[in-house]
């Protein structure tokens, strides 16, 4: 994806995102797209990087209103909202 | 009240294209109001999707009149899920802000379906805004979501063609 990458909300995690980030890309469209592969092979990038923002995460406002929003199923309907009366 | 406002959009490109911008759109030259973008979860279904979740933090430029509901914060976090189904060759994408949801909520829904006798994917959107303010107040800072939604699906695009023609180039590099 060329040398410009977003970065991570906590600067320490920057560096392991751009690692996963790379793994992913590539095993996105290399294997994932192909059907080649369901398996996650970036599991030593993922672990350290989630580890990291993991920990930045417990610092920061939101995290609890992240968990809240991680239980909701927006797909449930096929991706279309459930109250479309606009 | 309640609004909401959908649209479409076709982009020339097949469904490997779009989903893989669509995982790599920031940062863009249109998007410089995002922070940081980062992975939370990502698991493959017993079915075969991949499911991911996101959480991206974006600083906003607000109207003065919201300066007192607001005080001064700026910042906002949004979360991001997404389900890349490749068998259908289909993306949907559900966002919306994690905080300052008594001022507004803004729900996102899109859909990028490919259309393999056309190569073309298109990506439908529906767009939910809401408030839990009084009426007044509430048709106001709703209005104004509408009118900047309008200019942010604008520059939203123009992030992914931007993104999508910088992947064919480095395709093309090999």
């Amino acid at each position: 994806m060329g040398n410009v990458m977003s970065a991570s909300f906590a600067p320490e995690c920057t560096e392991l995102k751009h690692e996963y980030d790379n793994c992913f890309n590539q095993w996105y469209s290399e294997k994932f797209l192909k059907g080649l592969s369901m398996e996650n092979e970036c599991s030593k990038q993922w672990y350290a990087y989630t580890t990291c923002v993991e920990a930045a995460l417990v610092k920061q406002g939101i995290k609890p209103a992240l968990d809240e929003a991680r239980e909701e199923a927006p797909f449930e309907n096929g991706g279309e909202p459930t109250d479309n009366s606009g | 009240m309640v609004l909401w406002y959908k649209n479409s959009f076709l982009y020339d490109n097949d469904f490997e294209t779009v989903s893989l911008a669509f995982f790599n759109r920031y940062p863009n030259p249109y998007a410089s109001h995002v922070i940081s973008i980062d992975t939370v979860s990502r698991e493959c279904k017993a079915s075969g999707e991949l499911c991911t979740t996101r959480l991206i933090k974006k600083t906003g430029k607000l109207p003065r009149w919201v300066k007192p509901f607001l005080g001064r914060i700026s910042d906002s976090w949004i979360i991001e899920r997404s389900e890349v189904d490749v068998k259908n060759q289909v993306l949907r994408t559900y966002t919306r802000n994690l905080d300052h949801t008594r001022i507004i909520q803004v729900e996102e829904f899109t859909i990028y379906k490919y259309n393999p006798v056309t190569g073309k994917t298109l990506a439908s959107s529906s767009v939910k805004f809401s408030s839990g303010f009084n009426l007044a107040v509430r048709s106001r800072i709703e209005q104004w979501s509408h009118a900047k939604f309008d200019e942010n699906i604008q520059r939203s695009r123009m992030g992914m063609a931007f993104v999508m023609e910088k992947l064919k180039q480095h395709q093309s590099l090999g």
